[in-house]
C-alpha cells in the first residue's frame, strides 16, 4: 500500500453558474520517498488538487466524493479539528506558489517556524528555537538570521525559509505548488536543488506541481499529466517522457527534447483548455484532438494501464497510439 | 535609519507644527470680527481706567511685542486671565481637563475595542446575516451626523426612557461616599461616551473589516492555515496582527477628529470639560480663555499624531530596520 493514496477524488467549486469541476475523479499514489510531478496547463486544476489534499478550500469549494488515505488512514473522514491537529503540517506540509508572500511580513521568520512546531508538538520553546536554527542551517540560511523579518530576505532566501518551515514537523509528504515560479531562473535551480537534496536525505515523499516539464524530469520519479480536472496520463518519468501516449501528453512531451534538457514550458497546443463549468462531453480533450471521432465525443475514456510499470492513459485510441503514430507533426 | 532617529525626526516635526499653531492661534483671535476688548472695556470708563485695563491684559503693546510675550507666557504655561471670570485661564483648564480626559479616554478605548472586534468578527463571517447587519449598522451611524444621533439619544433617554442623566458630569448635590460618587460619575458618563462610541465605531469596524478581508486573501494566511494553526490564531495572530499598522495609524489619525468631536459632545451633554469651555469662551468673546483652550486642544492633537507615528514605527517592522537584529 502506498503512503498517500488518492482515489476518485472530486472537488467542485460552486458558482452562480454551476459547479466548476476543478478536480474530477482523480486517482494517484505516492510511495514513501517518492516524488510525483503534476503537470498541465494553467487552470487545469493542479492547485485545486493540492489544496484539496490539505483541505485548504475556499468556502465554495466542496469535496464531492473519493478518498484520500495516508498510511492507511482515511483522512477525508477526519473531522476538521482532528485533521488540523494531526494531519496539517505534521503529516503533510506545503510549499506554496507565492514565494514572495508566503511568510507573514510582521513576524520574525524564526518565530513563524517555531509557531509551526509548537502547534503540533508539546516541547519547550527553547527546544523549538534550537530545532528552527538547525532547519535554517540545513536549507543554507545562517541561523543568526532567526530574528529577521521576511522583507530582509531575497526571494530565493524566503523560499528556503518556507522549505525549512515545511520540514519543521518531520512530515511524511510535502506538497509543493509551483515552488519556484516566482523566482528568477538561477535562483530557481538552486532552490530546487536544495529541496531535492533534503528530500533524498530525509526520505520524504513529495507532490510537485509545476508547468515546467524539466523540473519534473530532474526531480520526480513519477508524473501525472492533468487536463481539465482529470489525469490523462500517469506513469514513471522514464515511461512517460520516452513513450508519451495520450495525445495531450504527447503534445507536451514531444516539445521537450530530452530528459536532461533545458527548461521547457508546457507547450501550448492549438485551441483552448475547456471551461470547467461545462466541460466537453466524452473525452474532455476531443475539441483539440486530431484523432477525435464519435466515440470520443460521447464516451469518457477510462484511465487504463498500458504496457507494464503502471503507465496509464485515458484515451480511446491507445491501441493505435501505442504503435507510435505521430499526431502532432510539423 | 534607526528607530531613535525616526522618533527624533517626528518629534522635530511636532515642535514645528506646535509653533505654527501657536502663531496661528495668536493671530486668529485678533482677526476675528468684533472687538474682543469690549468684553472688558466699557466705553464709559475713563481713559486712565481703559489704559490701566489694557496694560493689565497686555493689550497696549504693539502686536509683535504682544506676540513675543504671548509665546514666552505659553512656554511658561501662563495663558493669561479670563476676560469673563478674571481668573487665570490655566487654572480653569486644569479643573476641566480631568473631565475631558475621562470622557475622551473612555470613548476612545471603547470605540477601539468595539470597532476592531466588530471588524474582525464581520470579516471572519463575511456574507452572513451577522456581517450584513453589523456592517449596515456601522455604515448608518457613520453616515449620519454626530450631533443628530446625540440629540436623538438625548431625546430618547431624557424623555422616553429617563434612566440615564443627560446633563452634566455628576449629580448636584453629589451623593455621599466615594463609591456612590464614582458610580454617579459613571452614570453620567454613559450617554456622552456611549454616543461617541456609537458614532465612531462604524468607520473603524468598516476599515478593520476591509483590511482584514484583504489580509485574509494573502498567501501567508494560507500558509498559516496549512500549518494547522487554529482559526482564531490565524485571525488574530496573522490576519489582525498584519493589519494593525494601518489600523493603528487610522485610529491615531482619527484622534484629532475625536478631540474636536468632543467639543460638540461636551456642549450637547453639558459636560464640564475643555470643549465646552472653549465653546463658552468663543460665545463670550473671551479670547484668552478661548486661546488657552484652543491651544490645549491643538497640543492634544499634535501629541496624538506624534504618538501615532511612534506606535506605527513599533508595530511595523519595516520602519524599524537597522534598529536591531543580526545581519
Ligand atoms: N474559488 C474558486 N471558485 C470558482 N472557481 C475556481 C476557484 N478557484 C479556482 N477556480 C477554477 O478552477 C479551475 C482550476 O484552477 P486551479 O486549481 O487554480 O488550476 P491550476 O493550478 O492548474 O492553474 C480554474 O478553472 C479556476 O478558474
Ligand atoms: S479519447 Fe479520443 S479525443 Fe480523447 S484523446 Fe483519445 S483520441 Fe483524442
Ligand atoms: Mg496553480
Amino acid at each position: 500500500m502506498a503512503l498517500l493514496e488518492v482515489r476518485d477524488l472530486k472537488m467542485y467549486y460552486k458558482t452562480l453558474r454551476g459547479h466548476v469541476k476543478a478536480v474530477d475523479s482523480v486517482s494517484f499514489d505516492i510511495e514513501r520517498g517518492e516524488a510525483l510531478g503534476i503537470a498541465g496547463e494553467s487552470g487545469c486544476g493542479k492547485s485545486s488538487m493540492a489544496n484539496t489534499v490539505l483541505r485548504l478550500l475556499p468556502s465554495n469549494g466542496k469535496i464531492h466524493g473519493g478518498s484520500i488515505t495516508l498510511d492507511g488512514v482515511e483522512i477525508l473522514k477526519l473531522d476538521d479539528e482532528t485533521f488540523r491537529e494531526s494531519i496539517r503540517w505534521k503529516k503533510i506540509s506545503m510549499v506554496f506558489q507565492g514565494a514572495m508572500n508566503a511568510l507573514n511580513p510582521v513576524h520574525r521568520i524564526g518565530d513563524q517556524i517555531v509557531e509551526a512546531i509548537l502547534t503540533h508538538e508539546d516541547i519547550p520553546h527553547a527546544e523549538a528555537v534550537e530545532r528552527t536554527e538547525q532547519l535554517l542551517d540545513m536549507v543554507g540560511i545562517n541561523p543568526k538570521r532567526f530574528k529577521e523579518y521576511p522583507h530582509e530576505f531575497s526571494g530565493g532566501m524566503k523560499q528556503r525559509v518556507v522549505i525549512a518551515m515545511a520540514l519543521a514537523c518531520n512530515p511524511d509528504v510535502i506538497v509543493a505548488d509551483e515552488p519556484t515560479t516566482a523566482l528568477d531562473v538561477m535562483v530557481q535551480s538552486q532552490v530546487l536543488k536544495a529541496m531535492e537534496d533534503l528530500r533524498k536525505r530525509l526520505d520524504l515523499s513529495m507532490m510537485l506541481i509545476t508547468h515546467d516539464l524539466s523540473v519534473i524530469a530532474q526531480t520526480c520519479d513519477k508524473i501525472a499529466i492533468m487536463y481539465a480536472g482529470k489525469i490523462v496520463e500517469y506513469g514513471s518519468v522514464i515511461d512517460v517522457y520516452e513513450n508519451p501516449t495520450h495525445p495531450y501528453g504527447m503534445g507536451l512531451v514531444k516539445a521537450f527534447p530530452n530528459i536532461k534538457a533545458e527548461r521547457t514550458r508546457v507547450r501550448s497546443l492549438p485551441g483552448f483548455p475547456p471551461n470547467l463549468l461545462a466541460p466537453p462531453e466524452g473525452c474532455r480533450f476531443h475539441p483539440r484532438c486530431p484523432l477525435a471521432d464519435r466515440t470520443c465525443m460521447e464516451e469518457e475514456p477510462r484511465l487504463i494501464e498500458i504496457g507494464s510499470n503502471s503507465h496509464k492513459v485515458a484515451c480511446h485510441k491507445v491501441d493505435m497510439l501505442e504503435r507510435g503514430v505521430d499526431i502532432w507533426e510539423q | 535609519m534607526g528607530f531613535s532617529r525616526y522618533v527624533l525626526r517626528r518629534l522635530g516635526y511636532a515642535v514645528i507644527v506646535l509653533f505654527v499653531i501657536m502663531t496661528f492661534n495668536f493671530a486668529i483671535f485678533r482677526l476675528m470680527p468684533g472687538d474682543a476688548t469690549k468684553m472688558i472695556i466699557d466705553p464709559m470708563f475713563t481713559p486712565e481706567a481703559i489704559a490701566e485695563l489694557k496694560r493689565q491684559f497686555g493689550l497696549d503693546d504693539p502686536p509683535i511685542v504682544q506676540y513675543l510675550k504671548y509665546v514666552g507666557n505659553l512656554l511658561k504655561f501662563d495663558l493669561g486671565l479670563s476676560f469673563s471670570t478674571r481668573r487665570p485661564v490655566v487654572n480653569e483648564l486644569k479643573e476641566r481637563l480631568p473631565n475631558t480626559a475621562v470622557l475622551f479616554l473612555t470613548s476612545f478605548i471603547f470605540t477601539t475595542i468595539i470597532g476592531i472586534s466588530v471588524g474582525v468578527y464581520t470579516a471572519s463571517k463575511r456574507g452572513t446575516f451577522g456581517d450584513n447587519f453589523v456592517t449596515g449598522a456601522g455604515l448608518f451611524t457613520y453616515a449620519v451626523p454626530t450631533f443628530w444621533i446625540q440629540l436623538l439619544l438625548l431625546m430618547l433617554f431624557g424623555y422616553y426612557i429617563p434612566i440615564l442623566p443627560i446633563h452634566g458630569t455628576m449629580s448636584a448635590p453629589p451623593p455621599d461616599g466615594f463609591l456612590l460618587q464614582a458610580l454617579d460619575r459613571i452614570h453620567h458618563l454613559i450617554l456622552p461616551a456611549g454616543s461617541n462610541v456609537i458614532v465612531a465605531f462604524g468607520s473603524w469596524a468598516l476599515y478593520t473589516r476591509n483590511t482584514m478581508l484583504e489580509a485574509l486573501g494573502q498567501d501567508y494566511i494560507l500558509t498559516a492555515r496549512a500549518k494547522g494553526l487554529p482559526e482564531t490564531t490565524v485571525l488574530r495572530h496573522h490576519a489582525l496582527r498584519s493589519v494593525l499598522p494601518p489600523i493603528i495609524t487610522l485610529i491615531f489619525g482619527a484622534l484629532p477628529g475625536m478631540v474636536s468631536g468632543a467639543v460638540i459632545t461636551e456642549t450637547i451633554f453639558s459636560w464640564h470639560g475643555v470643549g465646552k469651555y472653549l465653546m463658552d469662551a468663543v460665545m463670550q468673546q473671551d479670547y484668552p480663555a478661548a486661546q488657552g483652550a484652543f491651544y490645549l486642544i491643538a497640543l492634544a492633537v499634535v501629541i496624538c499624531n506624534l504618538a501615532a507615528d511612534i506606535v506605527y514605527g513599533i508595530v511595523d517592522p519595516r520602519i524599524r530596520v537597522g534598529e536591531g537584529g543580526a545581519k
